[in-house]
C-alpha cells in the first residue's frame, strides 16, 4: 500500500487567517486529512521543526506556506521547507505578494521601531528598550530572530511553484488546489491557481457600468451610502476590481464593499498598483488645472489604495534576496 | 555632488516635438530619448520602470492644452503624472523628478534646453533614493 | 459543357461601404481633405522653410484637383457638412486652400507637364469651363488626345463671371493656362461647335471618338411675369447682369461707369449679388429687388449666402424683398419698374409666385440689371438630337451618357450646380468615356456607398477664427475684400481639424514620417475582463464592448481606431497591445542601458 503523500502547512509572518481558511473548507478537511499525511501544522498539530529537518530532501510532496517573510526565523523555515519539498504553494496574499504588512515597506525599520517602542501615544517604555537579536537575561543569552529592513513575499526568498492569492483564499479555490496536487493535474510551474482575468469579469455590478464615467471627486466607502447594485467606480468610490484578479466570489461586493485588491495582479501583470493608477486617471474628469488637482487630492493615500496587499512586489520596491 | 551626472529619461510626443528634424535629428541631441505617437500612451508602468532601472528623473513632453492630435491624450498623461506624484511622495521620491511639459516645438529648437534645465534641477536633488 | 465566365456581369464587384469624413463625401472631387488639413498643421512655422512643404501639399492636391487654388477662393461646399459646425464652427477649408494658393499659384508655371503617352485616340470636349477642363485633364492623364472647343476667347467658362473681388484674375489664369500646358490639352478658343458647319458629325469625321458636352448656361434668362416676357427689357439702360459681369472681367468697363447713377438689380441669388456689388464698385447707388424674403429659415428664403447679404449691406446696398417686376417703362429719361407685392414664392408645385397686384410700388433707376437665372444653348442640344420627347436634355445620372451613344453631358448644361459639382461631373464623364472606348460596362462598380463618420469626442472644442474683411469704406474696388490666412493662422486652423475620418483614408502622419506605419490594437480576450476602462478613455468610440457567452469583452473597431495607444495605457489588465509598435522595444533597450 502506497504511503499517503506528505503535506506541510506552515505560517510565517501571518495573522492566522489563512490557517482558518483551511479549516473553513469544513467537511472537506476530513477528506484532505484522510488522503494526506500532514507532517507540520503549527496552529493545529504538535510537530516540531526538527522533525522536518530530519526528513529527506523532497520527502514532502507539498508545502503550503502562508504569511510574509520579515525576520530570520521566517527565512529559515521557508528555506527548510523548500529543501524538503517537491512543491511549494504560496498560500494567501502575504505569501504571494507580501500582504497588508507589506505596507510597512513605505517606512524604514528605524521609523517603525521608534514608533512602536517609543513614540506611539500608548507606549510606556521609559528606558527605551528595543528588542535586540541577542540580549542577556538573568545571566543567560536570549536570542530573537533578526528583524529585516523590509517585508518580503515568499518568492523573493525561495522558489515558489504555485500561488493561491486571497486574504484569505476562498474555500472552493483551496479545495481545487489541493485536489489538483493529489490528482497530479497541475498547470505549468509558476501558475496562480485562480482565474486569469480581473474581477470585473465576474462581478455582477459590471453590467451596470454607464457609457461614460467621469468622476470629479472620489468618495471613501464610509462617507457615503453606496448603492448595493451599481458599480462602485460609477459611484465615485475607488474599487480596485479592474486591476485585480478574480476568484474570490465577490465576497466584498456582496456586502457592499469595494474591492481592496487581495487577489493581486491579473495574469501577466507584474505591478497591479501601477496599472490601477493608470486606469483610475482615465475616469477623472476636470475642466481646469485646479479641478484636476482637487480630484486627485480626494484619492486619500494613493500608495495605500494601489499597494494595500502588494507593496513588496511593486515595481519600485521589488527585490530578490 | 558636482560630478553627479543625472540620468534623465525623456518621452516626447511625435506630433508636437521635433517631427521637423527628420530621421535621427533628436537621437543625437538627447540621451535616453523615447519618441511616442501620443503622450497619452505613456503608462504609469513605463514611468515606474524608468525609476527602477536607475533613472534619476523622467521628463514627458506633450502637446499644449487643447492641441492634442488625438484630442485628449495630453490630458490623460497629465492626470497620470499628477496621480503618480502622490505615489512617488509616499515612496520618498521628490515629485520634481517626474515632470510633464505641455507645449510645442516641431523643429526641436527648445528640446535640448528643456532637457538640460531638468537635468540641472535633478542634479541639485542628487541621485534618486535607492529603495 | 460546364464553363465559368469571369467577364461582364459575372465579374466580382466591391461589396463594401466606405467610411469617410463627411467633408470628403460632400466634395464632388472627393479631395483628401483630412490628410491635407493635417499636413498643413504640421508645416514649419518659418515661412521660408514652409514653402517647400506647401508646394508638396499642393502637388498632392493637384493630382485629383488641378483647380484647387480656385476652390480656395470660391468653394467651401465641404464646410457645409463639417462636423465641427455644431461645435464651434466648420473648419475653414476654403481659406486653407487659399493659403496654399498664395505659394502654389506662382509655382504653377514651373510645374512639369504630365509624362503620359497619348495613344488612346481623340476625344472632343465642347466647353472649356471647369467641367470640360476637368474631363480633359482626366482623359489626358489616361492617354487620350483631347481637344477643347470654346466659343469665347477665354478658358474657364462660368468661372469667368466671378467678380475679381472674390476670385483674382491671376489665380484663374494661372490655373487654366498651366492646366492645358501640363496636361497637353489642345485648345480651340473662339470656335463654336454648332455654327459654321462645325457639328459633332464633322468632328466624328475628323477622327474624334467620343464627346463631352459641357456647354453650361451661357444665356441670361429674360424677365417673365406669369408666362409672358416682361415688357421693356429691350429699353436702353436695361442690361442682363450676366453681361455686365462678363464685360467687367474682360476689362471693357471703365472704373466709374456707374458713378452718379441709380442701379437696380433684379434677383436674389448669389449671381445677382455679384452683379449688385460689382455695380457698387463701379460707383453706382445700388438697390436689389427680389421676390424672396429675408428669413433664412423660410421656404421662400432669399437664396444668396449669408456672407453676401452681410457684405452687401456693409457696402451700402439696399435690399427690397417680396417684390416682383411686372413691367419696365421709360419716364422722363429714367427707367421705372412696376413692382407688385409677392406673397409667396414656392408651393407644392415648386416655383409658383403669388402676386398681389393691388399692392404695387414704383422703383426708379438709370440702369436695370435683371439677374434671375441662366439658360442653356438649347439650339445646339436640339440640333445634336440630345433632347428627348419632352424637350429635356437626356443624360443617365450615373454615367452621364446622353441619348447619343458617344456623347456624354455634364455640368450646368445638365443640372445647374456649383463649380465643384461641374468638376465632379467632368471626372465622371472622363471615366465613362474611358470605359465606353475600352468596351467596358459603363455602370459596374460606379455606385460608391459612403457613410459619414461623426466627430470624435473632445473635452474642449475651439471656435472658428473670425473672418477678416477689409472695412466697407475701403472696399469699393476690385481687390480681394477678404484677407486670407497667414502661415501661423493656417497651421492653427489645420490643427483644429479633428480628423473625423478613418486613418487609412488619411495617413498624413505616415507621409510626414511621424510614424512608420499605423500599429494595430489587439485585444487578448483571455485577459479582458470587460471593465470598460478602454471605452472610457477612447475619444473615437473605437474601443467598445460586446457580449460573448454572457460575459462582457472589449474589442476595437479598426476603422475608427487611430492607434494612439491610450486604451493600451489605460487597460488595467494589460489585455491590449499595439502590434507593430516599436516603442516597447526601444524602452527596454534604453532602460537596460541606464
Amino acid at each position: 500500500m502506497a504511503d499517503k503523500p506528505k503535506v506541510a502547512i506552515c505560517w510565517l509572518g501571518s495573522c492566522g487567517g489563512c490557517d482558518e481558511a483551511v479549516v473553513d473548507i469544513n467537511e472537506a478537511i476530513l477528506d484532505v486529512a484522510g488522503a494526506t499525511d500532514i507532517v507540520l501544522w503549527p496552529v493545529a498539530m504538535d510537530f516540531k521543526y526538527h522533525h522536518i529537518e530530519a526528513m529527506e530532501d523532497g520527502e514532502i510532496v507539498l508545502s503550503i506556506i502562508n504569511g510574509h517573510v520579515r525576520n530570520s526565523e521566517h527565512e529559515e523555515v521557508a528555506k527548510m521547507l523548500r529543501k524538503k519539498s517537491q512543491l511549494v504553494l504560496a498560500f494567501g496574499a502575504c505569501a504571494c505578494f507580501g500582504g497588508t504588512p507589506g505596507m510597512a515597506n513605505f517606512r524604514t525599520k528605524e521609523d517603525i521601531f521608534n514608533w512602536v517602542y517609543r513614540d506611539a501615544p500608548t507606549v510606556v517604555n521609559p528606558k527605551s528598550n528595543y528588542p535586540q537579536p541577542k540580549s542577556q537575561v538573568s545571566g543567560k543569552e536570549l536570542t530573537l530572530p533578526e528583524f529585516y529592513e523590509q517585508v518580503y513575499a515568499l518568492n523573493q526568498i525561495i522558489d515558489v511553484d504555485y500561488y493561491l492569492p486571497g486574504c484569505p483564499p476562498p474555500p472552493d479555490l483551496i479545495v481545487n488546489a489541493v485536489t489538483a496536487v493529489l490528482e497530479g493535474k497541475l498547470p505549468p510551474k509558476g501558475s496562480t491557481l485562480a482565474p486569469n482575468k480581473a474581477l470585473c469579469d465576474t462581478c455582477p455590478r459590471n453590467k451596470t457600468k454607464p457609457d461614460k464615467i467621469a468622476i470629479k471627486e472620489f468618495k471613501r466607502i464610509h462617507e457615503v451610502e453606496a448603492d448595493p447594485d451599481t458599480c462602485f467606480l460609477a459611484q465615485g468610490i475607488i474599487c480596485l476590481g479592474p486591476a485585480i484578479r478574480t476568484g474570490c466570489g465577490e465576497a466584498c461586493m456582496n456586502i457592499n464593499l469595494p474591492c481592496r485588491g487581495c487577489f493581486g495582479p491579473v495574469e501577466g501583470v507584474a505591478d497591479s498598483g501601477a496599472k490601477f493608477l493608470s486606469s483610475l486617471a482615465s475616469i477623472i474628469d476636470a475642466e481646469s488645472e485646479e479641478e484636476v488637482q482637487r480630484a486627485i487630492e480626494t484619492v486619500a493615500d494613493a500608495a495605500g489604495y494601489a499597494y494595500r496587499f502588494s507593496a513588496p512586489i511593486s515595481t519600485l520596491i521589488k527585490k530578490r534576496v | 555632488m558636482s560630478d553627479f551626472e543625472p540620468k534623465l529619461v525623456c518621452f516626447s510626443c511625435n506630433f508636437g516635438w521635433g517631427y521637423l528634424t527628420g530621421g535621427n535629428g533628436l537621437n543625437s541631441q538627447i540621451k535616453n530619448w523615447i519618441p511616442v505617437a501620443c503622450s497619452g500612451k505613456i503608462d504609469t508602468t513605463h514611468i515606474l520602470d524608468a525609476f527602477k532601472a536607475g533613472a534619476d528623473g523622467v521628463l514627458i513632453l506633450g502637446c499644449p492644452e487643447g492641441d492634442c492630435h488625438f484630442q485628449d491624450g495630453n490630458f490623460e498623461a497629465k492626470k497620470r503624472v499628477y496621480l503618480l506624484h502622490k505615489l512617488l511622495e509616499d515612496y520618498g521620491i521628490e515629485k520634481d523628478r517626474l515632470k510633464i511639459e505641455l507645449s510645442v516645438d516641431p523643429e526641436g529648437k527648445r528640446i535640448t534646453q528643456v532637457v538640460k534645465e531638468m537635468g540641472e534641477s535633478i542634479g541639485k536633488l542628487g541621485p534618486v533614493k535607492k529603495i | 459543357m460546364w464553363k465559368t465566365e469571369s467577364i461582364g456581369s459575372a465579374r466580382v464587384e466591391d461589396a463594401v461601404k466606405q467610411f469617410l469624413p463627411p467633408c470628403q463625401i460632400r466634395c464632388p472631387i472627393n479631395e483628401d481633405i483630412q490628410r491635407t488639413n493635417v499636413l498643413i498643421s504640421l508645416l514649419p512655422d518659418d515661412p521660408d522653410s514652409a514653402k517647400e512643404g506647401i508646394i508638396q501639399i499642393g502637388d498632392y492636391l493637384y493630382e485629383k484637383n488641378p483647380f484647387f487654388t480656385v476652390c480656395g477662393y470660391i468653394c467651401g461646399l465641404c464646410e457645409n457638412d463639417c462636423n465641427y459646425t455644431t461645435k464651434g464652427g466648420a473648419i475653414k477649408r476654403r481659406l486653407l486652400k487659399r493659403f496654399l494658393s498664395d505659394t502654389f499659384t506662382p509655382y504653377l508655371v514651373q510645374k512639369k507637364p504630365l509624362d503620359v503617352k497619348k495613344d488612346k485616340g481623340k476625344v472632343a470636349v465642347i466647353g472649356a469651363g471647369p467641367g470640360g477642363l476637368m474631363a480633359a485633364y482626366e482623359l489626358s492623364k489616361r492617354g487620350y488626345t483631347v481637344t477643347v472647343f470654346d466659343s469665347s476667347n477665354k478658358l474657364g467658362g462660368a468661372a469667368r463671371y466671378i467678380p475679381k473681388y472674390r476670385l483674382p484674375e491671376q489665380v484663374m489664369d494661372a490655373v487654366v493656362d498651366n492646366l492645358v500646358r501640363i496636361a497637353g490639352i489642345d485648345v480651340k478658343l473662339g470656335v463654336k461647335v454648332g455654327e459654321g458647319g462645325l457639328d459633332l458629325q464633322q468632328l466624328r469625321d475628323d477622327g474624334y471618338k467620343a464627346f463631352f458636352v459641357a456647354t453650361g448656361t451661357p444665356y441670361a434668362r429674360p424677365l417673365t411675369f406669369g408666362t409672358a416676357e416682361v415688357e421693356g427689357q429691350e429699353l436702353d439702360g436695361v442690361m442682363y447682369g450676366l453681361t455686365l459681369l462678363w464685360e467687367v472681367n474682360q476689362g471693357n468697363i471703365p472704373a466709374d461707369y456707374y458713378k452718379g447713377k441709380k442701379v437696380i438689380v433684379i434677383g436674389g441669388g448669389n449671381v445677382a449679388f455679384d452683379v449688385a456689388r460689382t455695380a457698387r464698385r463701379l460707383g453706382g447707388d445700388v438697390t436689389i429687388v427680389c421676390l424672396e424674403i429675408m428669413d433664412k429659415a423660410s421656404k421662400d428664403a432669399i437664396p444668396a449666402d449669408e456672407e453676401e447679404l452681410v457684405g452687401a449691406r456693409e457696402e451700402g446696398l439696399t435690399i427690397i424683398t417680396s417684390r416682383g417686376v411686372r413691367g419696365i417703362t421709360k419716364v422722363d429719361g429714367k427707367l421705372k419698374l412696376d413692382c407688385p407685392l409677392c406673397t409667396s414664392v414656392f408651393d407644392e408645385r415648386g416655383f409658383n409666385p403669388q402676386i398681389e397686384c393691388a399692392d404695387c410700388i414704383d422703383l426708379e433707376g438709370d440702369v436695370i440689371l435683371p439677374t434671375i437665372g441662366q439658360m442653356t444653348d438649347r439650339d445646339f442640344l436640339q440640333n445634336e438630337a440630345l433632347l428627348n420627347e419632352v424637350g429635356r436634355l437626356q443624360a443617365d445620372p450615373l454615367t452621364l451618357q446622353s441619348k447619343v451613344e458617344d456623347v456624354f453631358v455634364g455640368g450646368d448644361v445638365r443640372r445647374i450646380g456649383f463649380l465643384a459639382d461641374a468638376m465632379g461631373e467632368g471626372v465622371e464623364a472622363a471615366e465613362s468615356i474611358d470605359r465606353y472606348l475600352s468596351g467596358i460596362d459603363l455602370k459596374r462598380g460606379r455606385v460608391k456607398e459612403c457613410e459619414p463618420y461623426d466627430a470624435p469626442y473632445r473635452r474642449a472644442y475651439r471656435d472658428e477664427p473670425k473672418h477678416k474683411w477689409v472695412p466697407a469704406d475701403r472696399r469699393i474696388n476690385f481687390d480681394m475684400f477678404e484677407e486670407g490666412f497667414t502661415l501661423e493662422e493656417a497651421i492653427e486652423e489645420g490643427r483644429r481639424c479633428i480628423t473625423c475620418g478613418p486613418c487609412i483614408s488619411c495617413k498624413a502622419c505616415v507621409s510626414v514620417g511621424i510614424q512608420d506605419d499605423l500599429p494595430v490594437v489587439e485585444v487578448n480576450e483571455d485577459l479582458c475582463s470587460g471593465c470598460r476602462m478602454c471605452v472610457y478613455v477612447c475619444n473615437y468610440e473605437a474601443a467598445q464592448v460586446k457580449e460573448v457567452d454572457g460575459k462582457i469583452v472589449s474589442w476595437t473597431d479598426d476603422l475608427k481606431c487611430k492607434s494612439c495607444g491610450m486604451c493600451v495605457a489605460a487597460c488595467p489588465s494589460g489585455a491590449r497591445q499595439l502590434v507593430g509598435d516599436k516603442t516597447e522595444g526601444r524602452i527596454k533597450e534604453i532602460y537596460a542601458a541606464l
